[in-house]
């Protein structure tokens, strides 16, 4: 498969020289314009904050990787990136990296499962963008049955690999549901928000938004159908909370012990859950020493994400298995797309002397006769060619040996190709 | 038919112990195959342990609770039953290994203490006798379990608050979840304890003429059941909740099996059936 590739990810450059090559979807859409017209037959182009990547089917077999990275630079005016900061991939190892990426083994956050989403979207694009032939769309939807088999069939996107998500997943072994619970969210801020986001998928039964900044809290409470309450009073309401999320830009504890062996005491000591998200920390640690209050920082959250990871890692293995599985099934359809203009080759040749012989009798017997004749080499034909195609077509299906069919196919061709009967006999 | 008996005898201790491996394995293992596997085999174990009981009642004419190893053999097969119910109906399948254990150590002291007894006082062949023993058994079988999930709750707690995210950690339900299977299960100890002790009160003065308020059983069985019910009470009206009512189930426990010792260290009851 002639397939190539080039990319600039995590692995090979820093997030500034990223940022500076993102595509947007309308930039996306004016490259592929330039590689259709210039390099590409078919492909993708995918950008993420991690990555931006150029894959396709060349117009000129000889077409060198490091133009489409040269068209790259050139389109998005980035000066300070060489050549070196992109990997390239051809033919099978092409395919693998795709299938990498969409399986999420490749990403910065191993086994995210946002890269699938977004590889969909990039191969959805290219499709829209009449810039996916056959091959490229059986590529495409291995891709996206890679990704699928691995979230279902490994544990390679199990655990919390977020801090606000580690959160959770403590809270989930302090409170059998989140239906009865409430829960405060204080922090407006990309982190309070994806905690926020989080106990609400969740089912929190009553959320809480306290930022110093009202309209930002009003924003996210909108987002996460909760209420607000105002950050200056927010210790006067805390004890009516079963779960604080704190993740504020403050310079230095916003609750303190006695906050907190307030609220417990007003709680009448039922159970309270205290997550600290914040950098500095919000809350005196010291509260952790009270009965029935638990609490988490930053800190002890990493140690679950680092097992989550070790956990993930774990599974890599796994993961490669369902990409070779389906690495195998993609070149073995692939393979077989080879080998049927050769068997039509075969066949066309066997019935043109099937025809001419007929021809020599059509005069020289019955009409009956010449038609049982004709069904009678159709037969015959049939049957002669009936195992070399299905042996033909085995070796194409059984996977990714390729010189294997090249070989096969060179031989059939030139032992059945029609020669002109002037041309002299090539010897090797 | 008493050949049976003898086979299923040896073969119980061995199926609990059969359950308890499945269960631990799968506490530390977490395969998914074992997850429907352990129910299964759990299930088919009570079934042949009734068939035991039955087998027995019928061969030897009495049902198997009037001696102490009688007992142990309907007390592990209590716990066991009603864990299948817990398991059943709260779908927490990660605890099993800590509560079939109690049903292991119950019928192997059982199998290799229980004699053949078919002459027993017609005393014992009453049927108020058979349902004050049930009911006291299931009482006791109640608070084991909450014990079990109390102390489960102490390991637990222990975790979150000391950020040991581990296996256990893992592989344990939450708390809330934790308190309320050992609530429940004092709650439904409590109250077969209480019939236990009513029909106890009611027919013991008929059953037999030495009976005495100050016998040491009774006294013991008494002061278990003052204090699980002076702990419920208070949770209900108090609001005991969280570490506190677990350690008071431990507690609780701990002291029954104490008291249930002293009781039979003390000798002297009229309260033995068969010694």
């Amino acid at each position: 498969m002639n397939i190539i590739g080039t990319t600039i990810n995590h692995h090979t450059a820093s997030i500034e020289q990223r940022e500076a090559l993102h595509l947007s979807k309308n930039e996306i859409t004016g490259f592929i314009d330039i590689l259709r017209r210039e390099y590409l037959s078919d492909g993708f182009v995918i950008s993420t904050c991690n990555r931006t990547e150029i894959f396709g089917l060349p117009m000129d077999n000889d077409l060198n990787v490091a133009k489409l990275q040269d068209a790259l630079l050139e389109f998005k005016q980035v000066d300070g990136l060489s050549n070196k900061n992109f990997l390239n991939f051809f033919s099978c190892g092409a395919i693998k990296h795709i299938f990498s990426v969409t399986s999420g083994i490749d990403s910065l956050i191993l086994g995210d499962s946002q890269i699938h989403g977004q590889m969909k979207e990039a191969f959805q694009l290219s499709v829209d963008m009449n810039f996916a032939g056959t091959v490229m769309r059986r590529i495409f939807d291995t891709a996206v049955k890679v990704g699928k088999r691995s979230i279902s069939e490994t544990g390679i996107g199990e655990g919390a690999v977020s801090v606000s998500y580690a959160a959770i997943q403590v809270v989930e072994k302090i409170f059998s549901s989140f239906e009865n619970r409430s829960a405060i969210v204080i922090g407006a801020g990309e982190t309070g928000e994806l905690a926020a986001m989080h106990l609400k998928d969740k089912g929190i039964g009553k959320i809480t938004i306290s930022n110093r900044t009202l309209s930002k809290a009003e924003e996210l409470a909108r987002k996460v159908h909760g209420e607000i309450i105002h950050f200056d009073d927010l210790k006067d309401y805390l004890h009516n909370f079963d779960i604080i999320v704190s993740a504020t830009a403050a310079p230095g504890y916003i609750l303190g012990y006695d906050d907190i062996k307030t609220v417990v005491k007003r709680r009448r000591g039922n159970t309270i859950c205290l997550m600290d998200l914040a950098l500095p920390r919000d809350i005196d640690p010291a509260v952790a020493k009270l009965d029935g209050v638990f609490y988490n920082d930053i800190d002890s959250l990493g140690s679950i994400i680092d097992q989550n990871i070790k956990r993930r890692e774990k599974e890599i293995p796994a993961v490669e298995g369902i990409i070779l599985d389906e690495m195998q099934n993609l070149f073995a359809w692939y393979n077989t797309l080879e080998v049927i203009p050769t068997i039509k080759k075969i066949r066309d040749f066997f019935e043109d002397i099937r025809q001419e012989e007929i021809e020599k009798i059509r005069y020289k017997v019955h009409e009956e006769d010449l038609k049982k004749l004709d069904e009678m080499t159709k037969r015959l034909v049939g049957r002669l060619l009936h195992n070399p195609t299905i042996r033909l077509r085995n070796v194409a299906e059984s996977g990714l040996n390729y010189q294997e069919v090249a070989n096969y196919t060179s031989v059939i061709t030139s032992l059945f190709e029609p020669q002109n009967e002037n041309e002299p006999v090539k010897k090797s | 038919m008493l050949e049976t008996i003898r086979i299923l005898n040896t073969t119980l201790p061995a199926l609990y112990l059969a359950i308890f491996a499945v269960y631990l394995i799968d506490f530390f293992k977490d395969k998914p195959a074992l997850h429907n596997i352990k129910r299964i085999f759990l299930f088919v174990t009570l079934i042949i342990h009734t068939a035991y009981l039955l087998f027995w009642t019928i061969h030897f004419d009495h049902p198997p609770i009037t001696t102490k190893f009688e007992i142990f053999t309907v007390l592990a097969f209590s716990v066991a039953f009603s864990y299948f119910l817990i398991e059943l109906s709260s779908d927490i399948r990660a605890t099993g290994a800590f509560i079939i254990l109690f049903s292991l150590i119950f019928q192997a002291i059982s199998s290799l203490f229980i004699e053949d007894l078919i002459d027993v006082p017609e005393v014992l062949r009453n049927r108020l006798l058979g349902l004050h023993v049930i009911s006291a058994l299931l009482g006791y079988a109640g608070i084991t379990i909450s014990a079990v999930y109390s102390m489960l709750f102490t390991i637990q707690y222990k975790r979150i608050k000391l950020n040991q995210f581990g296996l256990v950690f893992n592989r344990l339900p939450s708390l809330e979840m934790l308190e309320k299977l050992s609530v429940n299960s004092i709650i439904v100890g409590f109250a077969l304890l209480t019939i236990a002790i009513v029909i106890g009160t009611v027919w013991l003065p008929q059953a037999f003429p030495d009976f005495s308020l100050l016998d040491p059983k009774l006294l013991t069985t008494g002061a278990v059941w003052l204090i699980y019910g002076s702990g419920l009470a208070v949770r209900f009206t108090s609001g005991l909740y969280g570490k506190k009512f677990m350690t008071f189930s431990v507690i609780g426990f701990v002291a029954a099996i104490v008291a249930l010792a002293a009781s039979g260290i003390m000798g002297s009851s009229f309260h033995q059936f068969n010694k």
